[in-house]
């Protein structure tokens, strides 16, 4: 993916990005300061917002192939098993149950599978969150600080999951971060932002 | 038409226009009442029957009364039942109605003090030129309605019209409900006649109050009388001060003031020549102290 | 007490203005629910010059009184009016447009009020799941099923209820026309209160249904905002 001239202002930030390629099949690291237009960026790629100026070359990406996965999630007014079938639901997709059992298990939130999504802890909803972004495989991974609200112990279990993810899809990931010591051995490629550029 | 166009449109404006402060309310339906503002001095509540109001006649007679006594006639035009209820319930010093026989009960009953005659005016039946012709004969009109199963738009609530109409159908033994195209309206005076132009039906009308509205309303009447004269259609209107010894708070004086004013020489003149300027012809006959 | 309450509701005149009460408000409520929905979202989705004025114009209408909407539909369906050849004046049919008229744009407004809020952020999920059009369309309706309800309630309250649009243009005819409040309106000229006072208790009564129903679907509202 190649970003060129990218030009959008959104509130003090400014965002412009000059040059930036997303190799894919790599974990992208995007590590900043608050405000300087990290979340705005994923939302660009992600299509939720217009920019003012400037292009995404997608090369050959679908918009259904792009994921994201925002800091504050939206939760359908479901139950946790169903926000985490929905993707796969309006795909069209078999849903395989013991499969999506076997993930929350994983996850840990197996006993509040039926549970109304709208009664969840904020780390409850992180993990469900991310669940839904990458049951049915897509090939970009766009996420927002999703597993700031975890434990440590939580953390490193979702940060083995992406890896196994990416080994078995290929998939490309590109991840804000600010506590960068944590997340940096997942990153094969780190880009740093200040106040709207990419500085290295 | 084109009035009415115009005045679709008007509204369709207005209601863009003018609502933006206006918080919604339930239909407002209280209209009655606002007929004059209260002013210093003493007041006289009267309960009426609509037609006494539709036809003008107490707007007529209002500042008249207040010249002579200096008493501030103020009322309330509801249903024959609703205005006698009123009277029962001491809400109003006095009762204008047309409905003899309830007015004697009224006055039976200790409600009233006593029932003095004023004034008739009659009924007619309105409606479509065909297919009955018009005629004074009454039991052949209604019975033809009848048989022939003719709309008919009957006011349908209790009213003295209304208590009129039956009574005329029970004195021929018809039961009117069984003509399916019998319809009861459930509303004043004016709107069941507005509901029978719409429908081109017949109705039973006071006739001043037919006068009034053929000749004021925007509605262009396809209507028009085509019975009338007979003896059952006479509508005699009676007023009785409510029994102080009752409800002590009703203003007496002021009740027996309107009375005698209403029934002397002078002002029974003044009724019988009401509306002929207008309409043509008086709306209603004074009969004071007659023993109708 | 019993007796009285047996007494009016086993009447045959009570009963037949209850059931077309019911009849007219499902009916105006139905219609009145499908495009005042369709009109609030698409609302909040469009953007054209002048849609301020739009959405001004239908928070007026919110509050416009019933009585001048029926005026303007009896002057409508009169024998000369526009609409006359429809023969709609005094029918169910009659009362129905007219309670459309005024019901609808209080079903958009409250529905373009809550599209405002809540879309855009149902818009970027349903963008990150990958959902089409449709989907996403079919996705907003049913993440807004509580506040529709709730809008569509409200209507239907305010359908049950209304006497000043019903009785210009149904005309209170006995066993056609004649609704709960019409009724009761016609009762009160007749200086007949007690049946009054029950059609009323029965009127309060379905308005204290509807407004749990309403408190129950708005809670669900609370709890899922609630986090």
């Amino acid at each position: 993916m190649r970003i060129t001239e990218l030009r959008k202002k959104v509130g003090k930030t400014d965002l412009y990005i000059e040059d930036l390629k997303i190799e894919s099949g790599m974990i992208h690291g995007l590590v900043g300061p608050n405000g300087c237009g990290k979340t705005t960026l994923l939302k660009l790629i992600m299509g939720i917002t217009a920019p003012d100026s400037g292009s995404i070359d997608y090369e050959g990406l679908k918009p259904s192939d792009v994921t994201m996965m925002s800091q504050r999630p939206y939760l359908m007014h479901a139950s946790v098993y169903d926000n985490i079938v929905y993707p796969l639901k309006i795909r069209g997709e078999k849903t395989d149950e013991a499969k999506i059992n076997e993930l929350l298990e994983r996850a840990g939130i197996l006993e509040i599978r039926d549970q109304y999504a709208g009664s969840l802890s904020s780390g409850e909803r992180q993990k469900l969150s991310f669940l839904r972004a990458i049951v049915f495989r897509p090939k970009m991974i766009l996420m927002d600080e999703t597993l700031s609200n975890l434990d440590s112990d939580s953390e490193k279990l979702f940060r083995e999951i992406v890896l196994e993810r990416h080994r078995e899809d290929g998939s490309t990931w590109l991840i804000v971060s600010h506590q960068w010591d944590e997340m940096n051995e997942l990153f094969d490629k780190v880009h740093h932002m200040e106040k709207g550029r990419i500085v290295k | 038409m084109k009035i009415k166009k115009l005045l679709v449109l008007l509204l369709s404006g207005m209601m863009v226009l003018s609502f933006a402060a206006c918080g919604s309310s339930g239909g407002g339906e209280e209209e009655a009442e606002a007929a004059a503002a209260p002013e210093e001095g003493a007041t006289l509540m009267m309960a009426t029957t609509t037609s006494t109001e539709d036809t003008g006649l107490l707007d007529y007679l209002q500042p008249l009364f207040k010249e002579a006594t200096g008493i501030d006639l103020q009322w309330t035009a509801v249903g024959i039942g609703e205005a006698l209820k009123m009277g029962e319930d001491g809400q109003v010093d006095v009762v204008l109605v047309h409905a003899k026989s309830s007015e004697e009960e009224f006055v039976a009953n200790g409600f009233g003090v006593e029932r003095f005659p004023v004034m008739y005016n009659d009924f007619v039946v309105v409606g479509p030129a065909a297919p009955l012709e018009k005629t004074d004969d009454v039991a052949a009109f209604f019975g033809a309605v009848s048989d022939q199963q003719l709309p008919f738009v009957s006011r349908g609530d209790d009213s003295g019209t209304d208590k009129k109409e039956k009574k005329i159908w029970e004195g021929l033994g018809i039961d009117p409900a069984a003509n399916p195209n019998y319809i009861e309206a459930g509303q004043g005076m004016g709107a069941t006649l507005t509901m029978a132009n719409e429908k081109e039906a017949y109705c039973l009308t006071d006739r001043g109050t037919w006068l009034k509205q053929s000749k004021d309303s925007e509605n262009e009447y396809t209507l028009d009388i085509v019975c009338e004269g007979g003896k059952e259609l006479l509508n005699q209107y009676g007023v009785i001060a409510v029994n102080p010894e009752k409800y002590p708070e009703v203003n007496n004086e002021a009740a027996n003031a309107f009375i005698e004013w209403i029934t002397s020489d002078e002002v029974q003149k003044l009724i019988g020549e009401s509306g002929v300027e207008e309409y043509g012809q008086a709306l209603f006959t004074p009969n004071a102290g007659t023993d109708n | 007490m019993g007796d009285w309450l047996r007494g009016v509701f086993t009447n045959p005149a009570v009963l037949s203005a209850v059931k077309v009460t019911f009849e007219m408000a499902f009916s105006s409520t139905f219609i009145s629910a499908i495009l005042g929905v369709a009109i609030g979202l698409w609302l909040q989705n469009h953007d054209f010059t002048g849609k301020k004025a739009v959405v001004r114009i239908n928070r007026t209408l919110m509050g416009v009184p019933p009585v001048v909407i029926g005026l303007l539909v009896y002057l409508l369906t009169m024998r000369g009016g526009p609409l006359g050849p429809l023969s709609l004046l005094f029918t169910v049919k009659g009362m129905v447009l007219a309670q459309v008229l005024i019901i609808t744009p209080i079903i958009s407004g409250m529905v373009f009020s809550y599209a405002e809020s809540a879309v855009p952020a149902i818009r970027a999920f349903a963008k990150t799941m990958g959902a089409d059009k449709k989907q996403t369309d079919r996705l907003i309706i049913s993440e807004l099923r509580n506040e529709i309800y709730f809008c569509i309630i409200t209507g239907f309250g305010r359908a049950i209820s209304e006497v000043g649009s019903v009785m210009l243009v149904g005309g209170n005819i006995k066993g056609h026309t004649r609704t709960m409040t019409t009724m009761i309106s016609l009762l009160k000229s007749q200086g007949i209160y007690s049946e009054g006072i029950g059609l009323g208790l029965l009127l309060l009564i379905m308005a204290f249904i509807l407004q749990t129903l309403g408190d129950y679907v708005r809670k669900e509202q609370i709890r899922d905002e609630n986090y």
